[in-house]
């Protein structure tokens, strides 16, 4: 192996990007001055809310339709789900499987709408799934803002905005806080660790692991490689495409759920913004890219970007005095880590294509 | 025997253009039906019916009826076609690169686990990776190949991809009907002898197999009956012992072709372009240092193994791969290589790389005709004054492209249309066209005549020696086909890794042509 291979080697974002993270992650918790025991307390909290979100992207890469940036449909889904139960005051488990049914039918249709608008522009998957998630947040939007209180009646005086149209900015999820958090809690000295949800998220992650390693699997798998070819070895690549999407989206909604029953409470228009956003820069975070992701990568990455996240606002106030600063970073560091990965990729990709271009 | 497949009057059109007129065949249980005809008469569309591919409804479908085994076949994907036990072995390899050869010659048909299989169904099964390489291999080993099965399938050399593609259609248990377009194409004679084995084999065993091939002399081989197409229509059907290769021939082309013979002359020795230690990087095609002379008025033939440099030429000096060294043209050296300068010196590259390089897909016939001659010598611009220049003069464009469309019997439905809805044939005339139109001193094409049938081939080769005795055009054309090259050609140039190795003169013996290609002195 020469040198240029080595270097080349180096340079593949699979090794690079972790090790970048691991490095900036460390300097910034030195800098933060904050204990290690606070963060990887909070480390575990986000790879909890967030586990299961970054774990829906897995198949979507897998089918070669790229970065799902429509997770942020998924969270809408699930939320709509939670508005419409407290609105009708359904309360104790009756209320929690009707949050959980509610999902997963709302997340399927919108899979399914999603899928079929992704055969039609077969490429450019990315960018639309951006406008798809956009589009949805206004729509999203508009029911809760203005259909409540005039189309949809209004069961639950509680969530509702003063001048009795529309739901309020937040709401309380009371009922269902701390319901399954606190199960199995491990206490390890100052660090508290949720046994059952950490098995919760692992066992999803190996949900998805073992759909991959399914004839199933091995379908998306063909269809992410090669629309044409998997076409012409009998596989319904627009069917395997829509069922990516469906699966994507479903997996989605129910992290939603965990994120928000976590949490406590939602902001109403504003918890699934950055669901996208956060989600895909944590799993390109961990070597991921967006030809290949493995269930390592969404766990690792988790891990690095969350732990930058939480240790840069008060690296940045302990560095310059200024905690906008820090913040700054946070919003540098998940769009940085998406444009970095979404660059190395295309160079590979280039690399790639020379040799095949030769005779 | 039944028949397996039985097909009347099947009519297909691509935009208006008749691809299959009133087809009638029939392919009885473990008949090796071949199929002949040159490029363009239609037995791709033929095998993409057959199967099933999109692309068929997604141009307006068929007429006509087609039975499988008895029954009525309405395809709307290859999986359907697949589920009734037809096989395609495709010329471009429908393998997946990123996949293993296991996970290929599996796919569709993985082994699972049997727990899982009856907890969640087939479809939603554990993949068992240990049996699936144990059966791949077994199946491998059938035709006589013994590699890794982890391998993936990107890695693999062309002849071994044959294989396991054809690995993936032998696997099949209940593959009743198999289409196999040109599998021998990329082999060599005894691996592709091997190949035929097992068509025989499979044959023996009651498969029916409609069998593609340019190779005359397998279509007599291992063939029970041939069809020969030609224009879309069937024309001939020879039983074994009645197929002859002269015949066959004669039938695909309709008429005897005359072939294009420049004869041979003296060249002057004034130097067009002289190359001194000219290198390109082209990856895979380098050449090295090149010392070449091109003299006026000359067709010079290159030529080479591929690999070794004699594509890269034409690249390095339009200057899409690095180059170094010196390049004299006429009396001056050429300083950059930029291929807008060099067209407005007189020289003009021509790809092998028409897809990519050599047309503009979406662009009319028109367009792409005067495109070069156009942008970089305003050739057909209205006479404005100065901030107005540029407008296409669309009479005088109209006038000069219909006079060449049919100059070179270019066969398009009208000028406007989109050069990526012609065959390859006429997609080379239109660049050989655009390329006149900018009137060169030198031109290089390189490989013109790769993917194109014969007629339009010769037609090709002629409007080279014409241009090049009538308007005094030096011409470099680097090819793999050394009877075409010595056919038209002055000089040929026979490079090895990337040097020249010898010129020799277009009279030389074929062995004199192998020694050289090879790298040998002669004895």
């Amino acid at each position: 192996m020469n040198k240029r291979e080595q270097a080349d080697k180096l340079f593949h974002s699979e090794r690079l990007v972790p090790i970048i993270f691991l490095l900036l992650s460390y300097l910034a918790w030195q800098f933060s001055g904050l204990s290690g025991a606070f963060v990887l307390n909070q480390v575990i909290t986000r790879f909890i809310r967030d586990g299961i979100l970054v774990l829906s992207l897995i198949i979507p890469i897998a089918a070669g339709m790229g970065l799902n940036f429509a997770v942020t449909v998924g969270a809408m889904c699930a939320q709509a789900a939670l508005l419409f139960v407290i609105n009708y005051q359904v309360n104790g488990i009756a209320g929690i499987l009707l949050v959980a049914l509610l999902c997963i039918t709302f997340s399927t249709l919108a899979g399914l709408v999603i899928g079929h608008i992704l055969n039609m522009v077969k490429g450019k998957e990315m960018i639309v799934t951006i406008i798809i998630g956009t589009l949805a947040n206004s729509l999203y939007q508009l029911v809760f803002l203005v259909g409540f209180g005039t189309i949809i009646p209004i069961g639950n005086e509680e969530i509702i905005l003063s001048r009795g149209i529309g739901v309020r900015n937040a709401v309380d999820l009371d009922m269902y806080r701390n319901t399954i958090d606190k199960l199995w809690l491990c206490k390890l000295g100052n660090i508290e660790i949720p046994l059952f949800m950490i098995l919760v998220v692992l066992l999803f992650a190996c949900l998805i692991y073992y759909l991959l390693n399914t004839r199933f699997g091995q379908k998306v798998k063909a269809v992410g490689n090669s629309n044409e070819k998997a076409e012409v070895s009998g596989i319904n690549v627009n069917m395997v495409r829509i069922m990516a999407m469906v699966l994507s989206t479903v997996l989605a909604a129910l992290g939603q759920l965990f994120f928000l029953q976590n949490i406590g409470m939602f902001d109403v228009y504003t918890a699934h913004m950055n669901a996208d956003l956060i989600s895909c820069a944590a799993l390109l975070a961990g070597g991921a890219s967006i030809k290949d992701a493995k269930i390592r990568h969404a766990i690792i990455g988790i891990f690095l970007f969350h732990t930058l996240f939480i240790v840069s606002p008060q690296a940045g106030q302990n560095l310059f005095h200024n905690a906008a600063l820090g913040e700054y970073f946070r919003s540098f560091v998940a769009y940085g880590t998406i444009a970095f990965a979404l660059i190395i990729n295309i160079k590979n990709e280039h690399k790639q294509q020379v040799p095949s271009n030769s005779i | 025997m039944g028949n397996i497949l039985e097909i009347i009057n099947l009519s297909k059109n691509y935009y208006g253009i008749p691809a299959l007129k009133n087809v009638n065949l029939t392919v009885k249980a473990g008949e090796i039906h071949g199929l002949v005809g040159a490029n363009g008469s239609g037995k791709s569309t033929l095998m993409n019916i057959l199967f099933g591919n999109r692309i068929i409804r997604e141009t307006g479908g068929y007429q006509g009826q087609i039975y499988h085994r008895g029954h009525l076949l309405r395809l709307n994907n290859c999986a359907e076609a697949i589920s009734l036990g037809i096989g395609m072995v495709h010329q471009e390899f429908a393998l997946i690169p990123e996949l293993t050869i296991t996970e290929n010659i599996k796919l569709g048909r993985e082994i699972t686990n049997k727990l899982t299989n009856r907890l969640f169904g087939h479809k939603y099964s554990f993949v068992d990776k240990k049996l699936n390489a144990q059966s791949a291999a077994l199946i491998l080993n059938k035709l006589g190949l013994d590699i890794d099965v982890g391998l993936k399938v990107r890695n693999l050399s062309t002849n071994i991809k044959q294989f396991v593609e054809m690995a993936r259609e032998i696997g099949r248990q209940d593959l009743n009907f198999l289409l196999l377009d040109e599998p021998t194409a990329t082999l060599n004679k005894d691996d592709a002898q091997l190949l035929l084995n097992v068509l025989l084999a499979m044959s023996r065993a009651g498969v029916a197999i409609l069998f593609v091939s340019h190779r005359l002399e397998e279509i007599k081989q291992i063939c029970d009956r041939v069809t020969v197409f030609r224009d879309g229509e069937v024309v001939s059907r020879y039983n074994q012992g009645e197929i002859s290769t002269t015949n066959l021939a004669r039938d695909m082309i309709g008429h005897t072709v005359t072939k294009a013979v420049a004869p041979t002359r003296t060249v002057s020795n004034n130097p067009a372009m002289i190359f001194k230690k000219f290198s390109v990087a082209m990856p895979g095609e380098e050449i090295r240092e090149l010392d070449l002379t091109v003299y006026e008025g000359e067709i010079l033939g290159i030529t080479s193994l591929s690999g070794h440099g004699k594509l890269a030429l034409g690249y390095g000096v339009m200057g899409l791969y690095p180059a170094a060294g010196e390049v004299i043209y006429g009396k001056q050296k050429l300083h950059r290589m930029d291929s807008r300068t060099n067209i407005l010196k007189g020289i003009y590259v021509l790809p092998d790389d028409r897809q990519g390089l050599g047309i503009l897909p979406e662009h009319s016939v028109a367009d792409n005709i005067i495109f070069t001659g156009n942008q970089v010598k305003n050739l057909f611009s209205l006479r404005l004054p100065r901030p107005f220049t540029g407008f296409l003069d669309q009479q005088k464009a109209h006038r000069y492209v219909t006079q060449l469309v049919h100059d070179f019997e270019i066969k398009c439905t009208a000028i406007t249309q989109k050069i990526k809805e012609l065959s390859g044939g006429n997609q080379q005339k239109v660049c050989i066209a655009r390329a006149l139109t900018v009137n060169p001193k030198l031109l290089f094409v390189a490989e013109p005549t790769r993917g194109i049938d014969i007629s339009a081939k010769e037609k090709i080769l002629q409007m080279l020696i014409e241009t090049n005795r009538s308007q005094q055009t030096t011409i470099v054309m680097a090819s793999s086909e050394l009877d075409e090259l010595k056919r038209i050609c002055d000089r040929i140039a026979v490079l090895v890794e990337g040097r020249l190795f010898k010129i020799l003169s277009p009279d030389a013996s074929d062995v004199e042509f192998g020694l050289a290609l090879a790298g040998e002195e002669n004895i």
